[in-house]
């Protein structure tokens, strides 16, 4: 049984780093994934789609300083179609996954490709549809095989190491998972996205517990796609579907719920300015306005500030919590208090 | 016309049915609908279970940009997956008739999750009370921005929205005058959109900047709605736009004219819609029949549906095979022939944009008459790409769809090969209880002599079928549905 408890855990909105760009340049255009460099700077994994241009790595940080793009759209080396995921290596090297593409990428810390691996398949070593990334704390990576329905472990250079998990619905299997986090203790967090779960597992991939079952309340989730977990062991999700992140503590006692409020960032301010029209226009914007509709997506669709398909986490110095959406193009920071 | 299926009328009559008030069925369909009669037939239409598509959560994790742009093949695909993957294909096809007559296209509005919206909305009335859609569609925000309701106020009416209602989705020309449309523009004021302004201006900037589209949002303006005295269709009084469609709907203009469309979408190929004013239906009989049901129902449009597939009319022989699929037919019962999709994938993009070859992509109507249909679906460009695509469909044996086909084949003929005529009656009948003309038969028999013999049981037996197949699907018949 999990109750909210006397000390809860709260997140105050902080700001919000980001700007549609579909056609490239500074900003994101349906973003899948987010990492922090040891340095501070944010990594979004710019999606995109399959016609226009915006697709890419691309690199901010907290003071919405614009730094580069790497990679793009294409099936040659170091670049991708379907891209699901990034993460840094201890050395700072970033890894990304593409589940079009069936590969790990590998780029070195000043960004030029290095290498890839990957085959599809079903079998030791194969993965189809790779869709989360996370280091353990042995420095072997963690690659959620999506359509195999299990976690399957590397090495950096991508040689096999074991394998956790199944298809089903019971305690250490999965339903199509999507990510992967590893606390800083070293269990291993798995959105289990169509169980509409969380589970955890040790360092080892012994299963420890789960959390959430189907629904709108709090505990509750609908298609969680991704976690990240503080050194105090609070545990946050992207609760994908229902578009929302809850927190939890490390008993997974309910703390907070957090639906989004978005306000125009340093870029977006800008871009209004130089706009004379939207400008004039959006000054009698209601961000908030009277729906017809119930369901958390279309309320999204029509309601700027909130979350739209939050899609995946980030800690920055274990104080404020990145979240970032695929469908509004940017991150909202939420701190802790 | 030669029928090469061996199960005879009875059959034959549900697969013109499937075919009409679906796509082209599967052997699958063909028999649980037979075992129903051709009444029961009828009633399971209106009666369905679940639709059980792929699902929309699906959907967006693999195809982020499906729901969210302004990008036409992506928001088309999702409609696409749909009508592949449905259990209920009748709804989709009821989608695409109102698709076609009120015709919204995102190349105007950029963003395609209000057109997906729109179409939801067309599952859900579609088949009720005309008077229900046609408010639904008059606060549709989709509908809205596409005929410039959001420009149409009480000081400075803009007859978009209201002529079109009654030319082009109700009534058509000849049936009202220039005051209607005024007087029914000044109903429609105030009928907008949340945030105005602003959605209106992106729109129009072609913009996805700051934070990429905001889904509209319906929303009466009390103060920019003109109450004052209005004379519409004879009929003086402070109407709004409810009381104008409350006319529009009792007016025995308006089942004439829907009822036509239905018989261009659902029974035979009638004149362009422009020609209407001055030449009469091809079926009168038919058009009454459908318009007594429209007035004895509460202007409901499954009730006209209903009468048309039980007359003796849709059932004749004459109307079999007298139309001319579509590409969202072709398309959509090639890939339900092959299985469908089990899971998102890449291909999807494929279908949609080859839909848009032939000419009709998806949510992206030429113009606000939507498509004519008929011969004009055919041009030696598009029967290019609809012989490609059908047959680059069925040409893969390990596809579901086609290992199912070839594994029943196995089953009637366990003895090892097939004779080349039995072989091409039994594939007829199993890919949907096709026709084809004697000498077009002939010809692909005579293919078929010239494999070596072809074992179902065999991988190399499974090519020749499907390459067989590739044939079937190629031939004139089956552009025809």
């Amino acid at each position: 049984m999990t109750t909210k408890t006397g000390t809860s855990l709260e997140l105050e909105y902080r700001d919000t780093n980001g700007f549609g760009a579909a056609q490239g340049g500074r900003g994101y255009y349906l973003p899948v994934d987010l990492a922090v460099r040891s340095d501070g700077r944010i990594y979004v994994l710019s999606r995109g789609d399959a016609v226009q241009g915006g697709n890419g790595i691309k690199i901010t940080d907290i003071e919405h300083n614009w730094y580069d793009v790497i990679s793009g759209r294409g099936r040659s080396p170091g670049e991708f179609i379907s891209a699901t995921a990034i993460v840094f290596d201890a050395n700072d090297r970033i890894f990304m996954a593409d589940e079009e593409l069936n590969r790990i990428t590998i780029f070195d810390a000043d960004h030029s490709y290095v290498t890839h691996w990957g085959t599809q398949g079903s079998g030791d070593g194969e993965f189809d549809g790779p869709s989360g990334l996370a280091f353990d704390r042995d420095g072997n990576l963690l690659v959620v095989d999506d359509k195999n329905h299990r976690i399957q472990r590397y090495t950096p250079e991508g040689g096999y190491i074991s394998s956790i998990g199944s298809h089903g619905s019971g305690d250490g299997e999965f339903n199509f998972p999507w990510g992967v986090t590893v606390a800083p203790d070293g269990n291993i967090y798995v959105a289990d996205w169509r169980n509409d779960r969380i589970q955890r597992f040790t360092h080892d991939g012994e299963f420890i517990d789960a959390h959430g079952t189907t629904g709108l309340g709090e505990n509750q989730f609908h298609r969680p796609s991704n976690t990240a977990v503080d050194t105090d062991g609070n545990i946050f999700v992207a609760d994908w579907a229902n578009q929302r992140v809850q927190v939890f503590d490390k008993s997974w006692n309910f703390q907070t719920s957090i639906r989004g409020a978005g306000e125009l960032s340093v870029w977006a301010a800008e871009y209004i300015d130089a706009n004379a029209d939207e400008k004039e226009a959006r000054s009698s914007f209601d961000p908030y306005p009277e729906l017809d509709v119930e369901d958390p997506h279309e309320v999204s669709a029509r309601t700027e500030p909130y979350f739209w398909d939050p899609v995946s986490l980030a800690l920055f110095d274990d104080t404020r919590l990145l979240v970032l959406e695929t469908g509004r193009h940017r991150f909202q920071v939420w701190e802790k208090v | 016309m030669t029928t090469t299926t061996k199960s005879g009328t009875d059959l034959d009559l549900i697969a013109h049915l499937l075919r009409r008030a679906g796509f082209n069925p599967t052997w699958d369909e063909l028999q649980e609908h037979a075992a129903l009669g051709y009444d029961g037939a009828v009633d399971r239409l209106f009666n369905p279970g679940p639709a059980d598509p792929m699902p929309s959560d699906v959907i967006r994790r693999y195809h982020p940009d499906q729901t969210i742009t302004q990008i036409a093949p992506s928001s088309g695909s999702v409609w696409m997956y749909r009508m592949s993957t449905t259990k209920t294909p009748f709804e989709e096809k009821i989608a695409l008739f109102w698709h076609r007559i009120f015709a919204t296209g995102q190349t105007k509005l950029i963003q395609g999750k209000v057109m997906l919206t729109q179409i939801e909305m067309f599952r859900k009335y579609g088949l009720g009370s005309f008077r229900d859609l046609l408010i639904q569609l008059s606060q549709d925000p989709a509908m809205i921005l596409w005929l410039d309701n959001q420009d149409n106020h009480k000081d400075n009416i803009n007859e978009n929205y209201g002529r079109e209602i009654l030319e082009l989705f109700a009534m058509g020309v000849g049936n009202y005058t220039e005051e209607d449309i005024k007087e029914c523009s000044r109903a429609f004021t105030g009928w907008t959109i949340a945030n105005m302004p602003y959605m209106s201006i992106r729109m129009r900037n072609n913009t996805l900047r700051p934070y990429g589209y905001v889904a509209w949002q319906y929303k009466f303006d009390p103060e920019d709605h003109d109450d004052g005295e209005k004379t519409f269709l004879g009929e003086t009084g402070n109407f709004n736009g409810e009381d104008v469609i409350d006319i529009i709907c009792k007016n025995p203009a308006t089942p004439a004219f829907i009822a036509r469309h239905i018989y261009h979408h659902f029974v035979a190929d009638e004149l362009p819609v422009p020609q209407w004013p001055f030449e009469g239906p091809k079926d009168p009989a038919a058009i009454q029949l459908m318009v007594d049901a429209y007035f004895a129902n509460d202007y409901s449009i499954g009730a006209m549906l209903r009468a048309m597939f039980e007359s003796d009319i849709f059932k004749s022989e004459e109307k079999r095979h007298a139309r001319i699929k579509s590409p969202a037919e072709l398309i959509v019962g090639t890939l339900r022939m092959a299985g469908g999709f089990d899971w998102p994938t890449q291909e999807i993009f494929k279908a949609t944009a080859a839909c848009g070859y032939m000419g009709q992509s998806l949510l992206a109507p030429v113009s606000v008459e939507g498509w004519m249909g008929g011969d004009d679906w055919i041009s030696t460009g598009s029967m290019v790409q609809r012989i490609n695509f059908a047959s680059d469909t069925v040409g893969d044996h390990n596809k579901k769809g086609i290992r199912q086909i070839v594994d029943r084949v196995a089953e009637r003929h366990p003895e090892g090969n097939v004779d080349p005529e039995e072989l091409l009656d039994d594939l007829l009948e199993l890919a949907g209880a096709i026709h084809v003309e004697s000498d077009t038969l002939a010809g692909i028999v005579t293919y078929a002599s010239q494999q070596g013999g072809i074992d179902p049981r065999t991988e190399d037996g499974a090519a020749k079928i499907a390459s067989i197949l590739q044939l079937i699907v190629s031939t004139r018949e089956y552009q025809l549905v």
